[in-house]
């Protein structure tokens, strides 16, 4: 009998691209987690007093580190996008026997694979729109960014932009624990629960955030 | 006097061209310790001995009674009416060929599943029908017996918003499968033959993770533990290309 176990890792059927495409979806998406919770922590940095935001904002520039990391972020944003949506259900079919699914079986983890791919979308248009303007009108001090914030149509933005990127980030943190096997069966209740505590955590900081800037006086 | 129940069952023949899927109300009186298995064989001896669903074992052992109930795949041997409120919907698993009413084909699906995931203890040693048996360690043997529990009833694929969207996507039962033959010692393949077999948007990294097959697992199989295992095991036989070549083991 010949031996049917022997294979060369060399030659692949397939390759591995699959795998390469996974590792980069959840190395950009890891990215971006962690970018996205400093990004809030460092602008809530107004609520200790404007000189602390303008102080920090001022570094990154002085360092380049907005001019060069800004764009280098955005196209790992834009990367992600691409590679999470090869797992959008695109197709009508797709899209039917999801949806069908997902009413059928009201399971929490179900849906809120629907609550990473709507908001994927939306943070995809309004992020772009952000870091155009925040990137265009360099440098960035509170004044600045208050008095956008207290121009109407960035104000709704925010309100939008803020609860659905925390979200998005704080759901993606969790599958990607489930997905590569760090959370285990014995540890994903606690995980869950922790994780929803630190996404209202986070919303909560930014809501403040925002209200901050809604009370600085803009000449 | 027990609860009155309204089933809601889907009914359907695709063979009868006139016959048009549809659900159909029954009304039965709960007994005491009644499964859906129990009432399902009560309804078709009185009131329409033209239902149509299977089971065999009636223990959870054979997995053929796996349905849709109120939304969620499960076994209905293994559920008990008390636990579900008057109204009961009972749909076909998804996914599966449709038979008629409840039953579907899963067997189609298992046997051709089991090849593509080359289903068996690869070995090039030849069997001795007179040696005596080599000796497993207990604790791995319960392991793999863990695994190995799986009934093929179908629930964690039906479960699956991938495998619904995705009819190619080999499920978590074929993952778990491979899973199995990973940690038994008789089977020669390599991570990077298993990878052959599972390394795809249809295998491992099409899992996106919705972890529907952990939480209707009749049989509670670790599922959401082993899909994390492969899925890393995997990927870090492909990132080990990256290395120097002398480095690759």
């Amino acid at each position: 009998m010949s031996n049917q176990s022997s294979c060369s890792c060399t030659a692949q059927p397939q390759g591995f691209r699959a795998a390469y495409l996974d590792w980069a979806q959840m190395l950009s998406g890891a990215a971006l987690v962690i970018f996205m919770w400093c990004h809030l922590l460092l602008v809530s940095s107004v609520l200790l007093g404007q000189g602390v935001m303008n102080a920090i904002a001022h570094f990154f520039e002085a360092t380049y580190m907005a001019q060069v990391g800004g764009p280098i972020l955005f196209l790992i944003f834009v990367f992600h996008f691409i590679l999470a949506a090869r797992k959008m259900p695109f197709r009508s079919r797709e899209h039917e026997a999801y949806f069908e699914h997902a009413k059928r079986f009201k399971h929490l983890d179900t849906w809120l694979w629907v609550v990473q791919v709507v908001s994927a979308v939306i943070i995809l248009v309004l992020g772009s729109a952000h870091v155009y303007t925040v990137l265009s009108n360099l440098p960035i001090t509170a004044v600045r960014s208050a008095a956008r914030v207290q121009n109407g149509s960035w104000l709704f933005l925010y309100l939008v932009l803020l609860p659905l990127t925390e979200l998005h980030v704080g759901i993606g943190f969790y599958r990607i624990g489930v997905k590569w096997g760090f959370i285990k069966r014995s540890t994903r209740k606690g995980f869950h629960a922790k994780e929803n505590l630190l996404t209202i955590g986070m919303i909560a900081i930014g809501v403040m955030t925002l209200v901050r800037f809604l009370t600085i006086t803009v000449q | 006097m027990g609860r009155r129940l309204q089933f809601n069952i889907f009914r359907h023949n695709p063979l009868d061209p006139a016959s048009t899927p549809h659900m159909q109300p029954f009304i039965m009186e709960e007994l005491p310790n009644m499964t859906l298995f129990i009432a399902l064989n009560k309804l078709r001896e009185e009131q329409d001995p033209g239902l149509q669903f299977e089971f065999c074992c009636r223990a959870a052992i054979c997995g053929a009674c796996a349905m849709v109930i109120n939304g969620k795949p499960g076994l209905a041997c293994r559920t008990k009416t008390v636990d579900l409120p008057e109204e009961i919907n009972l749909l076909p698993l998804p996914f599966f060929k449709l038979v008629g009413d409840l039953t579907v084909d899963t067997g189609t699906w298992f046997r051709d599943m089991a090849k593509r995931v080359r289903s068996w203890v690869h070995t090039d040693k030849d069997f001795d029908p007179k040696a005596q048996e080599e000796r497993m360690d207990n604790a791995l043997a319960d392991e793999i017996y863990e695994l190995d529990r799986c009934v093929e009833c179908g629930c964690c694929v039906a479960a699956c918003g991938t495998a619904l969207m995705r009819p190619d996507f080999l499920g978590a039962v074929a993952l778990n499968r491979v899973a199995r033959f990973m940690i038994d010692p008789r089977d020669q393949r390599t991570d990077c033959d298993y990878f052959s077999v599972i390394g795809s948007d249809e295998g491992i990294f099409g899992c996106m993770g919705l972890l529907g097959c952990e939480d209707v697992c009749p049989k509670q199989i670790p599922l959401q533990d082993q899909l994390g295992m492969i899925r890393r095991k995997l990927a870090l036989a492909a990132a080990k290309n990256f290395l120097p070549r002398f480095m690759r083991s």
